[in-house]
């Protein structure tokens, strides 16, 4: 079904009964958001080159003998900005996820979506990194919906192979990056030189990526924040009246007109927008913000900074498209303090709190007890005796060497094996048997004692509680007095 | 200005579903297109994957997978102890980067029962385990033996060592002792390596 001006290529007028970027017939309209200036253009700019460029050079910057970020899936050791965890600490991922969960349910209780305008790499990549190759080789949109409706001429086809080939350039580049993150430059150099069957993973991850990546930003684009994103839809249900949104004041605006100049007697009576469309032209996803706050906006304030150049050009003050919460804007004040932004300042708080605590915790290396295979416990004429692997796990990258003692337990108990340190090579793992043993006269049975394990320099202290099992020990006595007996 | 002129705005000219909730009606709109083709693919892939792991089992099912991951497994491991025989270990213990290599997996791990003498109870009686210099052997005495008793452990607490050091490791640390025995010497079964203890 054709659009109603007739023009397949404008999207048809933005309603709030239907999604303006679907057809009634169920296919895609291609948007072609006009240029827009204004200081949250610029801005926004700002912030999604720093963004970028923390993305890019994340993996180059290196700290403590690593990349500042490398998640070494292959050795399972987590490098973060000079520390480094193993898979031991992977609990601590727990207060990473809710600490974000958090953070989310207070920034868009009081700010709205404002990630999704500033900050999310959908928006970021889309707006300064592929709508500009575009908007280079394509022109602007009156440009661009003219070269869409326009016949496949010679013209046309090297446009368009020219705009795909650097999408897919920006599109292979970015999982690229991304795959440095797990393999550091270094290996993704090496892995690029090489055959790709020699690591099909990485080689399969970069191509769908790619792929996905270039459907979305060349052709998908706001559909992913409209139908797909859950955070978007997250996001809805977390915002009130109080909560920041990019809003039209309708009781300023309304009733609009067009031509209407300041002081003009003709309209006397006439709102402050004069209806021009500016703010739906520049709308990435296709909407017109005068009709309410609705599941599309992003946020981007592309709309502000349209209303803003216009309402300069006709003499009002700005801001008839502004940020303001929806009470705001209707005229009645913003509550930022308020039961819902407290208890969720309170949880994001106490989670940082506690996080704070189990970060505090890390070692830089990690022991773990276990008991061998086999029966629970020996005992023989002089000893009873109990066996378990220790297993330590140096996250430094040079040797470490550990000491080992037993805390605790019954007098006598006594660890054997343990006389030497421990040497451990760099990012190394060993697994030691460890034998505890107590004397048969000092038996009393079942106890607890703490495996200690210390660096040479007695910087830091790992403790591992395990449980020394045996038999009654009265059967034992039983059994020895009656072997005395048969002597 | 505007390349559109301004329209009304369209009336709700789909039906509305007959469901409300909160009072939040919904229209009956026609799906994206691109949502309705991922939705067929997936239709499509579930039929390719009944057709080919269930109707045809042209793909190997799990159990059959697993099987064939356990057998090419067992395979490997028979291959290598296959070739496991006295003359070879013997051969190996004089071979000093086996014994050297059998001696670092010793003094990591056998040591805390077996001493780094190797003498066990036979240097100090409070050591958990048996000598291991000399003739006389519990479990028997033969190097395959000697193999056989690391890889599986003994009722009195030796653990199996064949899952923590794997056959190469076990391999060497054989070896090693080895080389504190001479072949052809004779050998002792008994049921405890220190004399008049049961």
């Amino acid at each position: 079904m054709p659009t109603e001006s007739g023009r397949p290529s404008a999207p048809p007028a933005p309603s709030l009964d239907s999604v303006t970027t679907i057809r009634a017939d169920g296919s895609k309209v291609v948007l072609h958001p006009a240029d827009v200036a204004g200081r949250f253009a610029r801005w926004r700019r700002v912030v999604g080159w720093a963004l970028i460029a923390v993305f890019a050079c994340l993996p180059w910057i290196r700290a403590g003998g690593f990349p500042a970020v490398f998640l070494d899936l292959a050795t399972r050791r987590f490098h973060l900005f000079g520390s480094t965890l193993a898979a031991q600490d992977l609990w601590l991922l727990f207060f990473l996820i809710s600490g974000f969960g958090f953070s989310l349910y207070v920034v868009t209780a009081l700010f709205g979506r404002i990630w999704c305008g500033w900050a999310c790499p959908q928006t970021v990549f889309l707006e300064l990194v592929y709508r500009r190759i575009e908007r280079w080789i394509d022109g602007d949109a009156v440009a661009r919906r003219r070269l869409e409706s326009a016949p496949w001429t010679a013209s046309k086809v090297g446009r368009r192979a020219l705009k795909h080939a650097g999408f897919a350039a920006v599109s292979l580049l970015i999982p690229h990056l991304f795959l440095a993150y797990f393999v550091s430059l270094s290996g993704l150099w090496s892995m690029m030189r090489a055959s790709p069957a020699g690591h099909w993973g990485a080689f399969a991850f970069v191509a769908a990526s790619a792929a996905v990546l270039y459907f979305n930003f060349a052709w998908f684009r706001e559909q992913l924040c409209i139908v797909l994103c859950p955070y978007g839809r997250l996001q809805s249900v977390l915002i009130d009246d109080q909560s920041l949104v990019i809003g039209y004041d309708s009781v300023r605006g309304e009733p609009r007109a067009r031509r209407h100049r300041a002081g003009d007697a003709a309209a006397p009576r006439a709102g402050d927008c004069i209806d021009c469309h500016r703010c739906v032209a520049v709308c990435p996803t296709g909407i017109d913000i005068r009709q309410g706050l609705q599941i599309e906006c992003i946020a981007c304030a592309a709309c502000v900074d349209a209303c803003d150049e216009v309402m300069d050009r006709v003499r009002k003050p700005r801001g008839l498209v502004r940020y303001d919460s929806l009470s705001g804007l209707a005229g009645r004040p913003t509550r930022w303090l308020r039961p819902r932004t407290a208890v969720y300042a309170l949880l994001l708080a106490i989670g940082a709190v506690v996080a704070a605590a189990a970060f505090s915790t890390v070692r830089p290396a990690t022991a773990g007890v276990t008991r061998m295979v086999g029966a629970a416990y020996f005992y023989d004429a002089a000893t009873v005796r109990n066996q378990f692997f220790l297993r330590l796990v140096n996250k430094l990258d040079k040797p470490q060497r550990l000491e080992v003692a037993l805390r605790g337990g019954t007098p006598g108990a006594a660890l054997t094996g343990f006389g030497a340190p421990v040497e451990i090579a760099p990012m190394g793992e060993e697994v030691r048997p460890l034998v505890v043993a107590v004397p048969r006269a000092g038996y009393a049975g079942p106890f607890r004692f703490t495996v200690v394990v210390r660096d040479a320099g007695r910087t830091f202290e790992l403790r591992r509680d395990a449980e020394f099992l045996g038999p009654d020990p009265d059967l034992l006595r039983e059994e020895a007095a009656d072997a005395g007996a048969r002597r | 200005m505007s390349e559109q002129p301004p329209r009304p705005e369209q009336g709700p000219e789909d039906a509305l579903r007959p469901h409300t909730f909160d009072g939040i009606g919904e229209y009956d709109k026609r799906l994206p297109n691109w949502w309705l083709w991922t939705l067929y693919l997936t239709i499509a892939f579930a039929f390719v994957y009944w057709f080919y792991y269930f109707t045809t089992r042209v793909g190997p099912d799990d159990q059959t997978r697993i099987t064939r991951e356990i057998s090419r497994i067992e395979t490997a491991k028979l291959a290598s102890i296959g070739s496991l025989t006295d003359e070879a270990l013997w051969k190996m213990s004089r071979n000093t980067a086996f014994v050297e290599a059998g001696r670092a997996t010793f003094n990591a791990n056998c040591v805390t029962c077996h001493l780094a003498s190797l003498r066990g109870k036979d240097e100090n009686p409070g050591a958990v385990g048996a000598s291991l210099i000399g003739t006389k052997w519990i479990y028997g005495g033969k190097p395959v033996e000697i193999v056989g008793t690391v890889t599986k452990g003994t009722p009195r607490g030796m653990p199996p060592w064949g899952p923590v050091l794997g056959t190469r490791r076990i391999t060497e640390v054989v070896a090693y002792v080895l080389s504190y025995h001479e072949p052809g010497e004779p050998v002792e079964i008994v049921a405890s390596a220190v004399a008049g203890m049961k």
